[in-house]
């Protein structure tokens, strides 16, 4: 698949400008999952997906053959999500909702509990969680995302967030000790 | 030993310790640091990935629809230049390319100067109404899908507007976001209003019902967005009737 998108690439780059197409359709959702857990908005995870691919097809000189695409535009992807959440701050209060109203900053989160009382639990232990990821700062919450989520490396992070490793180690740290203290009534209750 | 930091026992964690040997053993040993670990692998076990809400089949393809028509064609650079001059047999001709290149240059000048006030003008006619058009053409649009979300009274209505919203929705963060780059603050406002009614209509299940779309549009005001895409349409007719040298700038968008 790698060599196939490398020669997809080349022929995007001789000028076959609907080859890129075909990247877009392959890597579109891994792309817009990043996003969406970036940014906690469908609309502004589409913003991104737009312009991850945008940027990538302008940039897409520079793409060295040995590197992988899927990686190569997922850093675009992720640093165009951390730019638009630096932009939107002051942190917009998030609410859990049983249908999703964008405007209203209300968010959905899955929950695959059929139980009443262990779905109540668990809508009050994400409700948490998700207020408790607007209190990240843009870089903690995406250093986050990528390493609890994603489950990318220390290395990675840095690499792709353009920081030293020191600084990716440092972001996750204070944001897992952020998390925890929002969360730990809930430990106690529990 | 000494006992072990949290952010020990994070990095341990995610199993990127470079002493998880003697972090294990440590572990074993030392209930205070066992029971601590214990408490943070709880909570970090109970903090489940964000889910992504799911994208319809033709995600990708509507992604590539949206953006296709910014991207420019690249063309491939020619190399190896250098090398066909290096040669000993190629270097009479470099000397003659340099010549006739010198050449062309000096007249070049000459022509240009000559030139430079019809070329300047001619280029700016030729780039605008391109870009005028293609935003004309996309606030007509808008302005019919406003008229038609305030006169529809049938469900075939209701989901031509909704997808007709779907439709104007990529496009139109495109022209806001070019707007908001270029600075032009008062344009990118009304894109962004303009998009709040997308959203809302696009996302409005198959089924809505007329009094639920007359409340949004209540909710939204898409009386007065209409009267400002009016507005903002004939700003954008005028520009194109007149073609000043700054027009693109000035509506805030640039392709």
């Amino acid at each position: 698949m790698e060599e196939n998108e490398h020669s997809i690439i080349r022929a995007v780059l001789s000028g076959n400008k609907e080859a890129y197409g075909a990247l877009v359709v392959r890597h579109s959702y891994a792309i817009f999952r990043v996003a969406f857990r970036i940014t906690g908005d469908q609309a502004d995870a589409e913003d991104v997906v737009q312009e991850a691919f945008l940027l990538g097809y302008l940039k897409l000189e520079s793409f060295e053959s040995r590197a992988k695409f899927s990686t190569w535009i997922y850093r675009i992807a992720v640093n165009c999500a951390l730019n638009l959440k630096n932009k939107r701050k002051p942190e917009a209060a998030y609410q859990i909702a049983e249908d999703a109203d964008i405007t209203q900053h209300q968010v959905q989160v899955a929950d695959p509990v059929a139980n009443p009382e262990r779905l109540l639990l668990s809508q009050e232990i994400e409700a948490h969680q998700a207020r408790a990821m607007q209190e990240l700062t843009a870089i903690e919450r995406t250093a986050f995302v990528l390493r609890h989520m994603e489950g990318r490396t220390t290395e990675e992070i840095a690499a792709t967030l353009q920081i030293a490793p020191n600084a990716a180690k440092q972001a996750v740290f204070r944001a897992v000790q952020k998390l925890r203290r929002c969360l730990a009534p809930l430990r106690m209750t529990a | 030993m000494n006992h072990l930091t949290e952010e020990q026992l994070i990095e341990h964690y995610y199993a990127e310790s470079s002493q998880s040997a003697g972090i294990q053993r440590h572990l074993r040993e030392c209930n205070g640091c066992a029971e601590t670990y214990a408490e943070l692998r709880t909570d970090l076990d109970a903090i489940e990935p964000i889910a992504a809400p799911a994208r319809a089949a033709g995600h990708g393809e509507q992604v590539w629809q949206s953006i296709r028509n910014f991207v420019p064609v690249h063309r491939q650079k020619q190399q190896g230049l250098w090398q066909r001059f290096s040669h000993p047999q190629g270097l009479s001709f470099a000397t003659a390319c340099t010549l006739l290149i010198a050449v062309a240059f000096f007249a070049g000048r000459q022509w240009e100067n000559y030139q430079r006030p019809f070329q300047t003008a001619a280029s700016n006619r030729a780039r605008q109404p391109i870009v005028l058009v293609v935003l004309g053409d996309h606030l007509g649009r808008s302005e019919r899908f406003l008229v038609a979300l305030r006169h529809g009274n049938s469900a075939e209505s209701t989901a031509l507007v909704k997808a007709e919203a779907q439709d104007l929705l990529s496009a139109n963060r495109l022209y806001r976001e070019s707007a908001l780059k270029s600075g032009d603050p008062a344009f990118a406002a009304a894109l962004d209003r303009l998009e709040r009614v997308l959203v809302e209509i696009a996302n409005e299940p198959q089924n809505a019902s007329q009094a639920r779309l007359a409340e949004l549009q209540k909710e939204l005001n898409t009386d007065g967005l209409l009267f400002e895409v009016r507005v903002l349409r004939s700003r954008v007719q005028d520009e194109q009737e007149e073609q000043p040298p700054a027009a693109v700038r000035t509506l805030g968008v640039l392709i």
